[in-house]
């Protein structure tokens, strides 16, 4: 149905531009991929490419200092902030707070329309990643949740009334393995993993019938093969979860997603082997889970540097190519038909793990691994060159804009234990300490980068390092926002601050644009939220003092 | 009309926990019962959370604080904390795992501030 309406739209865009009419209201230029369905926010990233582009023009850098609130939704739960990546579809916004509660909206008003509150088991009290919530997928009328006590749930689109419920985890066995992003379409199929990738489990990618309920595949994914883990003891403690949404491709009916670094985290030596398919992106089979290619990124990983965030396709040398971050602060630039790599380049400013990566083979020279006993200095730190916030590609800049930390920490490895309670961890360290680089002081940044080469356009510098999605529209705007909570737009050809405004915490979710009624409006998640902060205050004293919060704040022009 | 009773109050009252001990059941200043805290803290309250010697997290830190009782502390580590963060319960470490890592905190509260 929404394919049907995406053509629909096209047709009536090209007969306006064929009979040379005007567009009115939130117009815009583009066709093609990435300016599919253009006035709404229909998933994760907008769209498969997950380019965190809107084609919307109506917002210019001329007129954007006129932004003002249009209206601001609180759902009253602010526990681990406002961490969503919020759905917009025909004039209605769906969202989720803490402790998934789901919120439908009226987009141009944000009048409440429905609300569910998921009844979670007990069991979500007691674990690590408790009451994050990070949003929803919305299709084939329903509204998808992957929930915190290890089910995926469907509600009606319309209602709000749950649909199914599927419970696909066994929290206490599986040191409380939750769902914290939204499981994704793939046709009929919605598929998603759980959180972490520290815990000793087996890490899986679970899917079902979207309009059932009923469970279709699962994958585990540290592979069953003894060249890859040494004992079925490793490989069951081998964590590897996919614990962000994965996209699918419809061109060629392939889901894309990567999977968590390998527990214990640093203390690898007792499991030698590359421990696929941790640190790894996948290309899957939606119908039956079967890897189609794969591309191990850190193979053996020993620093907890997941493979997890977002695969862009980015339309390099006339082909859609895969732009892909690591957390070890390395961008890998592949086929999107193979995984063959085409570069690797440098994102981060200060890493230390390697002496470099082979742009070829993506070999990691000389890895300077941890050691049982000894203090070492590991650059990035263990929440990686970035955070989970997705950057944005501009295919009229062709920059591509994304938030990064360049903070170090010292680790003492210690021989793992056996992990005493549901939530606990498997990290494998007798001490952490996050630190400086050397010779610096720790910072992040807003960067413009050519995706293929890593060629700097412009950086922007901030004191505490920025943790929010970034959102670029057809006018060349740049969207982010930051610690202490105010929203930022840029000129995207130069980073000239063009507009900002306070919104009272940190924001940490994804900022989306949509159009309803003929006006294109911007939304902020605002809540500082998720344990980067709590864990970043130890280097930045100051995040103690910033309040939480949770809201979604919509803007739109006088 | 008689409001209707939550079910969950009389199964709390049925099952209501015994009251949460308020004092240590050995000497909190032992260095061993420190050196067991501090092993455990590492592993499991460091990362992602307190970091190290309780620096970070939205609690003000560990070092330097007069404020914090043992009985306080106790009962955070046993029951977490929900607020704008959160902190999972660890009721399921023994009592004395959790009164080890009261004595390291207790011990990091006597050593000075960080500047």
């Amino acid at each position: 149905m929404q394919k049907h309406k995406v053509k629909q739209t096209l047709k009536i865009v090209s007969a306006a531009v064929a009979l040379g009419l005007t567009m009115q209201g939130a117009a815009y230029a583009g066709s093609g991929p990435g300016y599919e369905d253009p006035n709404n926010w229909p998933q994760f990233h907008r769209t498969y490419n997950a380019w965190h582009f809107s084609p919307l023009s109506q917002i210019t850098k001329a007129n954007v200092k006129k932004l003002k609130v249009a209206w601001i939704h609180q759902p009253g739960n602010i526990t681990m902030g406002q961490q969503s990546f919020p759905i917009v579809i025909d004039g209605v916004l769906y969202y989720i707070s803490a402790n998934n509660n789901v919120w439908a909206v009226d987009a141009a008003t944000g009048k409440t329309i429905w609300h569910y509150e998921t009844k979670l088991d007990p069991v979500a009290n007691e674990v690590f990643y408790k009451a994050a919530s990070r949003g929803v997928t919305v299709g084939r009328g329903k509204v998808f949740v992957g929930t915190l006590d290890g089910r995926f749930l469907a509600l009606d689109q319309k209602t709000g009334k749950e649909v199914w419920s599927t419970q696909l985890t066994d929290m206490k066995k599986e040191f409380g393995a939750l769902f914290s992003a939204p499981p994704q379409l793939a046709g009929n199929v919605l598929f998603g993993g759980t959180t972490g990738g520290d815990q000793p489990i087996i890490g899986k990618i679970f899917a079902v019938d979207a309009d059932t309920g009923k469970r279709v595949w699962t994958m585990e994914i540290p592979k069953n093969d003894p060249k890859s883990w040494p004992s079925e003891k490793a490989r069951s403690e081998g964590g590897g979860t996919a614990w962000w949404p994965g996209t699918y491709d419809p061109t060629t009916d392939t889901i894309y997603i990567g999977t968590s670094n390998a527990a214990p985290d640093y203390y690898p030596d007792e499991r030698k082997g590359d421990n696929l398919y941790t640190a790894t992106l996948l290309a899957l089979n939606p119908k039956d889970g079967s890897i189609k290619w794969h591309r191990q990124e850190v193979p053996h990983d020993a620093w907890d540097y997941d493979s997890v965030y977002e695969t862009l396709l980015i339309p390099i040398n006339g082909k859609d190519t895969i732009v892909h971050l690591n957390k070890n602060g390395f961008v890998y630039v592949m086929d999107k038909d193979n995984g063959k790599l085409q570069n690797v380049w440098q994102y981060t400013e200060n890493q230390n793990f390697t002496s470099g990566i082979d742009p070829k083979t993506g070999e990691i020279h000389n890895p300077n691994y941890p050691e049982v006993g000894k203090q070492k200095l590991f650059c990035p730190n263990l929440l990686g060159t970035r955070s989970w916030n997705p950057g944005a590609y501009n295919p009229n800049t062709k920059l591509w804009y994304s938030t990064g930390m360049e903070v170090c920490n010292t680790v003492t490895g210690a021989k793992q234990e056996k992990v005493e309670t549901i939530n606990g961890l498997a990290l494998g360290l007798s001490e952490i300490t996050l630190v400086d680089p050397p010779g610096k002081k720790g910072d992040g940044w807003l960067g413009a980068f050519d995706p293929a080469t890593g060629k700097v356009k412009w950086k922007i510098r901030f004191d505490l390092p920025p943790i929010s999605a970034v959102l670029t529209t057809e006018t060349g705007l740049v969207f982010m926002g930051d610690f202490r909570g105010s929203v930022h737009a840029y000129d995207g050809d130069n980073g000239k601050e063009l507009w900002n405004f306070n919104t009272g915490s940190g924001i940490r979710g994804g900022i989306v644009s949509y159009a309803v009624n003929g006006k294109q409006y911007i939304v902020v998640p605002s809540g500082l939220g998720s344990h980067v902060p709590g864990f970043l205050s130890g280097k930045f004293p100051e995040i103690k003092t910033l309040p939480g919060g949770s809201s979604i704040i919509a803007f739109t022009l006088e | 009309m008689e409001p209707a009773k939550d079910p969950a109050d009389a199964t709390q009252a049925a099952t209501k926990p015994a009251p949460l001990p308020t004092e240590a059941p050995f000497d909190l200043t032992d260095p061993e019962h420190i050196a067991l805290g501090k092993k455990r803290f590492n592993a499991y309250c460091a990362a992602y959370c307190h970091g190290n010697e309780g620096s970070g997290g939205k609690t003000p830190a560990f070092k330097g604080r007069t404020d914090m009782t043992q009985a306080m502390l106790f009962k955070v580590i046993t029951e977490g904390r929900v607020g704008s963060d959160v902190m999972p319960s660890w009721h399921a470490f023994t009592e004395e795992k959790r009164w080890e890592l009261v004595a390291y905190i207790m011990d990091l509260g006597r050593q000075p501030a960080n500047k």
